[in-house]
C-alpha cells in the first residue's frame, strides 16, 4: 500500500521557518524553554548509543517541565501507569507529546514516572507537563526536548526555535585528521601523507559558558574547504527518515554510520588528495553566532 | 362406550407424541460454563533466587501446588460461576503460539510485584528472580536488564545463557521474536538466537504502538503512519491513515497469520482501521470513526484464531468480526489489558478495573458478558493454556500468588 500524502503539506514548515526567522530577527522566539535555567548536555545531531540525538538534552534534577508553547497534549506515556498496556518498552521513559502551533509536535521525554500530567488536553505556554527525571535510556537526569515538523515530516533542531543561549565562547576545533584504511593522520602533527582518497574527520564541540554543564554540544554550522574549494557545508537544522535510516543534512544526507566515528569525531567529507601541498580549512559556528576557524597545510607524496 | 374408546385413543396419541418428541426432538439443557479453581501458589516476596530445572528437562508433575494460599483466592474445588466473586487478574498481552523464542513452551512466564520467572501448569515455579529494572519474557527465553544496558544477556527459560546481544536499548518479545528498542524510541533491531541483529531500522518519528506475528512486525508512529516489516527486515506495509485533525497511532495489532493488521489512529476524530493482505499488498477492508479520544496507548489484539479483533473503547471493549465484517460492544470498566482469547471455547478474556479493584471479564465475541469475576489486587497478570487460566495477583506489599482455574462445563 502506498503511503498517502498528508493533508498538512510542506507549507507549515515554510511558515514556521519564516516565523522562526522573523522571531529571531525581532529577538523573540517561537517556543520557550521547557525548563528554567536550561543547561544543554547534548544537542541536535550528536551521537547517543547508535542514534543521533533528535533534540536537545537538558540537564536537570527534578525541575518542572513546562509546555514550550500553546498547544494540545496528544499523547502521554507514563511508565508507572496501569495503562501501559503493550509489551513495547519506552527508551524515552515517561514522555508527553504536545501539538504546538503550525504542525510542530513537541516531545518531552525522560519525565519522572508518575509525574506526567496526562489529564491535560489544552496547554498554554508554561503549563506544567511533569518533572524532569531519570526515566528511560538516558544518562543522567534531565529532559529530552525535541520538535517534529509534521508538515515536512522531519525533526527540527529545537535550538533554532528556542530563545538564544547567552554564550560568548567560541566553539572548539579539537582536532582534524585524514583517515584511510584504518590509519589516521592528525593534521598539525603529520607533515605528509601518501597520495590517495581520505576521509576528513573533524572533532568539534561548542564549549558552553560556565552555566552549561555536562556534554559537548555540537556547533550549529561547519564548513570545510580544501585548497580554497568548499567541500562540505553542514548545518545542524533538520533530520529526517530516508529508506529506513535517520539522516542529518538532507541536502547531503548522512546517517550516523556515515557521519560519526565511535570516538565522536565527525566524518565530514571524502576527498582525493593529489601530489603536492594541500590546505585544509575548517570553520565552525555555534548557535549564538560565535565562530572559530582553523587551517592546516599538508604535503601529499 | 364409544367416548371412552376415543378418550383412550387420544391419550395413547398424546403419549406417543410425547415419546416421539422425547426421542427425536428434545435437546439436552445446555451445560453451564464455569471456572473451577485447581490450585493456588504463593510466589512470595522478591528474592532474586533461581530454582531452574536442568535445560531440556521435562516438567515435573503437580504435587507442589498448594491450595488457596491467597486471601483473595476461592477455595480449591469451588467452581466460580457467572457473576460470582473471588478472582484476580491483570494485564499482559499474549504472544503468538508459534515462533522462535516461544518454541519451548513448557513454561509459562510471569512478571509481578517486582519478580519475574516461570511456572508450569501444575504450579511448580521454575524460576523466580527480582527484576533489576526491566525484563522481557517469552515462553522459551528472557532478558533481564538494568536502566542503561550497553548489551543484553539472552537466557533460556531455565536460566542458561544463550547469547549476548550487543545492542544498547530495551528488549521486548512478540510472537516468539526478540526486538530491541534503541535509545530515542525510533530505531529497532530484531535479534536472532545467536544474539546478532537480523535487521535494524530507523523510523522517521517515535514508535508509539507495536505488535507482531511471526512474519510481520507492525510499528505505529507518532507521525500517524503504520510501517510493517517482514521477518527479513523488508518493508511490507507503509500507510498513513488520514482524515483526523491530529495524526498519530495509538494502538495496533497483527493477526497471528500476519494477514490482518489494525490500528486506532488520529485525534478528532479517532478512527479504527483494518487492513488485509491481498496478494502482496495490504488494503483497507474496514474502517470506522470512533467516539473515543484516547491520548495514550490503546490496548488491542486479534484473537488467536485471527477471526476477531478486540480493542479498547471508552465503554469497554469493541469487537470486530473479520468474517461478518461487523462489530459488537462489550460493556466493561476501564480495561487494563485486552489480548487473551480461547478459540476452543469461543471466548474473549479481558481484565478490567484498576487500583485495588479489578476483574476478569469473560465474554462471547457477539458482545455478551458471560463471567465477571471481581477481585482485589494491586497488580495482576493473566495467562492461558488450553482450558487453563492462570491468574497472578499481588497485594501491593510485594507478595504475590498464582491461581489456576480451568474452564469446565457442568
Amino acid at each position: 500500500m502506498e503511503r498517502r500524502s498528508r493533508p498538512q503539506g510542506k507549507a507549515p514548515a515554510l511558515l514556521l521557518a519564516c516565523a522562526a526567522l522573523a522571531a529571531l530577527a525581532s529577538g523573540a522566539s517561537a517556543l520557550d524553554w521547557p525548563l528554567a535555567d536550561p543547561k544543554p548536555a547534548a544537542t541536535f545531531g550528536t551521537a547517543a548509543k547508535g542514534r543521533f540525538v533528535s533534540g536537545v538534552l537538558l540537564a536537570s534534577e527534578g525541575g518542572l517541565v513546562r509546555a514550550a508553547g500553546d498547544g494540545e497534549l496528544v499523547y502521554a506515556f507514563d511508565g508507572s501507569s496501569p495503562t501501559a498496556v503493550s509489551a513495547l518498552p519506552s527508551t524515552l521513559g515517561s514522555f508527553a507529546v504536545v501539538e504546538h502551533e503550525r504542525g510542530m509536535a513537541g516531545l518531552y521525554a525522560g519525565l519522572a514516572p508518575g509525574s506526567v500530567s496526562s489529564y491535560l488536553t489544552k496547554t498554554k505556554a508554561g503549563s506544567i507537563l511533569g518533572t524532569a527525571g531519570a526515566s528511560g535510556w538516558a544518562e543522567g537526569q534531565g529532559l529530552l526536548f525535541a520538535v517534529y515538523d509534521r508538515g515536512a515530516e522531519r525533526w527540527v533542531n529545537p535550538l533554532l526555535l528556542l530563545p538564544a543561549l547567552k554564550d560568548k565562547t567560541q566553539p572548539l576545533i579539537r582536532s582534524a585528521a585524514l583517515a584511510r584504511g584504518g590509519k589516521s593522520y592528525a593534521l598539525g602533527e603529520t607533515r605528509s601523507v601518501p597520495q590517495g582518497e581520505y576521509a576528513i574527520a573533524v572533532d568539534v564541540a561548542d564549549p558552553p559558558d560556565a552555566p552549561w554543564s555536562a556534554g559537548s554540544p555540537a556547533p550549529y554550522y561547519l564548513r570545510l574547504l580544501v585548497d580554497g574549494a568548499k567541500i562540505a557545508e553542514l548545518e545542524y537544522d533538520v533530520m529526517e527518515g530516508r529508506s529506513g535510516r535517520l539522516v542529518l543534512f538532507p541536502q547531503a544526507p548522512k546517517s550516523r554510520a556515515d557521519y560519526l566515528l565511535p570516538d565522536g569525531r565527525a566524518l565530514v567529507a571524502e576527498r582525493f588528495f593529489r601530489r603536492g601541498r594541500s590546505v585544509i580549512e575548517v570553520l565552525v559556528r555555534d548557535y549564538a553566532g560565535n565562530e572559530r576557524g582553523a587551517s592546516w597545510s599538508i604535503a601529499v607524496e | 362406550m364409544e367416548d371412552t374408546g376415543k378418550r383412550r385413543l387420544a391419550a395413547a396419541a398424546v403419549a406417543l407424541a410425547g415419546l416421539v418428541y422425547f426421542f427425536v426432538c428434545a435437546r439436552p439443557l445446555p451445560k453451564a460454563l464455569v471456572l473451577e479453581p485447581r490450585w493456588a501458589r504463593t510466589l512470595g516476596a522478591a528474592s532474586g533466587e533461581q530454582a531452574a530445572p536442568a535445560a531440556g528437562q521435562p516438567r515435573p508433575a503437580a504435587s507442589t501446588a498448594t491450595a488457596a494460599t491467597s486471601s483473595v483466592a476461592p477455595a480449591a474445588g469451588a467452581p466460580v460461576a457467572a457473576g460470582s466473586a473471588g478472582l484476580a487478574a491483570a494485564a499482559p498481552l499474549s504472544a503468538s503460539p508459534q515462533g522462535g523464542f516461544d518454541a519451548d513452551s513448557g513454561w509459562i512466564p510471569y512478571r509481578i510485584a517486582g519478580n519475574y520467572g516461570y511456572f508450569d501448569e501444575e504450579g511448580k515455579v521454575a524460576l523466580k528472580a527480582a527484576s533489576p529494572f526491566g525484563v522481557a519474557l517469552a515462553k522459551g527465553a528472557y532478558v533481564a536488564y538494568d536502566r542503561l544496558p550497553e548489551s543484553l544477556l539472552l537466557r533460556s527459560a531455565s536460566g542458561r545463557e544463550l547469547a549476548r546481544v550487543t545492542e544498547a536499548g530495551y528488549p521486548f518479545f512478540s510472537a516468539g521474536r526478540l526486538f530491541v528498542m534503541r535509545p530515542g524510541q525510533s530505531s529497532v533491531a530484531e535479534i536472532g538466537p545467536d544474539g546478532k541483529a537480523l535487521w535494524s531500522r530507523d523510523f522517521p518519528s517515535i514508535v508509539t504502538a507495536f505488535d507482531a506475528s511471526p512474519g510481520l512486525a507492525l510499528f505505529g508512529l507518532m507521525d500517524g503512519s503504520l510501517v510493517g516489516v517482514g521477518a527479513d527486515g523488508a518493508e511490507l506495509l507503509s500507510f498513513a491513515p488520514g482524515g483526523s485533525r491530529v495524526a498519530g497511532v495509538y494502538g495496533c495489532a497483527v493477526s497471528p497469520d500476519g494477514l490482518m493488521a489494525a490500528a486506532v489512529t488520529g485525534l478528532d476524530r479517532q478512527r479504527l482501521v483494518v487492513l488485509e493482505r491481498r496478494s502482496s499488498a495490504f488494503r483497507v477492508t474496514y474502517h470506522r470513526w470512533l467516539e473515543s479520544d484516547f491520548r495514550r496507548q490503546v490496548s488491542m489484539a486479534f484473537t488467536e484464531d485471527g477471526r476477531y479483533l478486540a480493542y479498547e473503547i471508552p465503554s469497554g471493549l469493541g469487537v470486530y468480526d473479520r468474517e461478518k465484517r461487523a462489530e459488537s460492544k462489550i460493556a466493561a470498566a476501564a480495561l487494563s489489558g485486552v489480548g487473551l482469547s480461547s478459540p476452543e471455547r469461543g471466548l474473549l478474556l479481558a481484565l478490567e478495573g484498576g487500583g485495588a479493584s479489578r476483574g476478569l471479564l469473560v465474554a462471547s465475541p457477539s458482545g455478551r458478558r458471560l463471567f465477571t469475576a471481581p477481585f482485589a489486587a494491586a497488580e495482576s497478570f493473566l495467562a492461558r493454556r488450553g482450558d487453563a487460566l492462570f491468574l497472578g495477583m499481588a497485594d501491593g506489599s510485594g507478595s504475590a500468588s498464582i491461581l489456576r482455574m480451568d474452564f469446565k462445563e457442568e
